[in-house]
């Protein structure tokens, strides 16, 4: 990896800063692209899990014992278990991922939280050390016993790994995940949950979404979650608000070749979801990241003043999936948490768009500058 | 800039970060588009993008780690996911033969 990052990247000497960051943001951009690898293919499974226990805890829609009983396995075994298979399927296709699960199963057991991070860590680990295995040993094995050395090197390196999980690595990401539960903590607390938003909503528009949600929030909501029913963290990097305050802003005072393609833009991102489409509006014109920030962060402290939340992350971040993973009662105050973004956005970014007068003088001023006459051109 | 012949491209990629959003809905936008010229057009991740892949189309943020994946491979990046003149280029240029900056 590094040494194509060295071929198509010009020479370091020349623009040291600029490359730096550049690279810093492709890295970044690739690990977080991995951790979001590992669990977006699974949302299916999260859902699942989200409506069950929307449905059958007993505070939800039809409580039923005998169903809330899913809850608790499914949370603590199937998805972690899914996160390490899939991670380590990412390392070294099949025989990645069956070590990766059993690997998984190791620091899953015995631990009172989701061991999501946990997951992240064991899968592709396992993947990584059987892959290591067949391309340094497993080679060698003649053609008749190569089922058998398969089968019992996936088999042993699983268990050791799994052995390992339970007894070293899982009390360790134990400690971790505690320290950063603290420190969440200490920002909720404090009210200063809203100021996540100076790190979120730029993170977002540079591709980083996935890995912010995915690999970041969503662990924190699950945690909460399987505790109390409902996470606010889900909704910090899902609220679609942020993303629509922009787009109608842009599209009533944007500049040309963003109002034409506003409106489909609008449909695709709130109720498709697919927030990637807003990310364009916002690079192109970068000060429109303070209406981003502002938006998700008064979203931020809304939600925090309805106590809302949502059960499991509604991905992808449209208003449907939103809904539909609201507990009972609480989707006055997601709406309210949205709403509020929206419009807190479509301020902002119409002043700093300068209600459309800014853009018509620069029009006006590219059209001078490209030599034209003003009017000849359209 | 270098150029490739587009009467060659069979298979064309659109690639973003999980594979599963923004690129699922371009691929099947342009896949319309492209499919009276018999070009095949698929989406994917951007970390794993498939050897058959004749061009690459992904967001201009993630052009990096596109030709880090496929260093040799033809990487188109756009700036807007809807009507970036891009596709139009890339539709153009498969429609009439004849070369294809990138």
């Amino acid at each position: 990896m590094t040494r194509a990052d060295e071929a198509t990247s010009p020479t370091p000497a020349d623009q040291p800063a600029e490359s730096r960051m550049s690279r810093a943001k492709t890295a970044i951009q690739r690990f977080g692209g991995n951790l979001a690898g590992m669990v977006m293919p699974n949302i299916g499974a999260f859902i699942a899990w989200g409506l069950i226990t929307a449905l059958f805890i007993p505070t939800g829609w039809w409580p039923n014992e005998t169903l809330a009983q899913l809850v608790d396995p499914m949370i603590k075994f199937l998805l972690p278990v899914l996160i390490g298979y899939t991670g380590g399927k990412l390392v070294h296709d099949q025989r990645g991922a069956v070590v990766g699960a059993v690997a998984t199963v190791g620091v899953a057991v015995g631990s009172d939280v989701p061991m999501f991070l946990g997951a992240m860590i064991v899968g592709p680990l396992g993947g990584w050390l059987i892959k290591l295995f067949d391309t340094k040993i497993g080679h060698r094995a003649s053609s008749s016993f190569r089922m058998l050395v398969d089968n019992f090197s996936a088999g042993i390196i699983g268990g050791l790994l799994a052995v390992a999980g339970m007894l070293a690595i899982g009390p360790v990401v134990r400690t971790l995940t505690g320290w950063l539960g603290d420190g969440v903590q200490f920002l909720v607390d404090n009210a200063l949950l809203p100021l996540a938003s100076l790190i979120i909503e730029p993170a977002k528009v540079l591709f980083l979404n996935n890995a912010i949600n995915h690999g970041v929030l969503s662990q924190l909501g699950v945690s909460e979650s399987a505790q109390t029913g409902k996470s606010i963290y889900f909704l910090m990097e899902t609220n679609p608000g942020p993303g629509l305050g922009i787009l109608i802003a842009c599209l009533l005072f944007g500049p040309r070749m963003m109002r034409a393609s506003a409106p489909g833009a609008m449909i695709i991102h709130f109720f498709g979801g697919i927030h990637e489409i807003y990310f364009p509006y916002v690079l192109a014109r970068p000060r429109l990241i303070l209406a981003a920030i502002a938006g998700g962060a008064s979203g931020v402290l809304t939600f925090f003043l309805f106590e809302a939340g949502t059960t499991a992350t509604p991905a992808p971040g449209s208003i449907i999936a939103l809904m539909a993973v609201t507990p009972k009662g609480g989707h006055l105050g997601v709406l309210a948490g949205v709403a509020v973004a929206t419009l807190v956005s479509f301020l902002v970014a119409s002043l700093l768009l300068g209600f459309g007068r800014a853009e018509k003088a620069r029009e006006l001023q590219e059209q001078v500058a490209a030599g034209g006459p003003v009017d000849d051109k359209r | 800039m270098s150029t490739l012949d587009a009467s060659t491209i069979k298979k064309v990629i659109v690639a973003c970060d999980a594979g599963m959003g923004s690129s699922v809905m371009l691929a099947g936008q342009l896949s319309s588009a492209l499919a009276p010229y018999s070009v095949k057009v698929q989406h994917a991740p951007v970390n794993q993008i498939p050897d058959d892949a004749d061009v690459v189309l992904c967001q201009q943020g993630l052009v990096a780690r596109a030709k880090a994946v496929k260093p040799d491979k033809p990487v188109l990046g756009f700036t807007m996911f809807l009507g970036d003149p891009v596709f139009d280029k890339l539709q153009k240029a498969i429609r009439d033969g004849g070369d294809l900056e990138y």
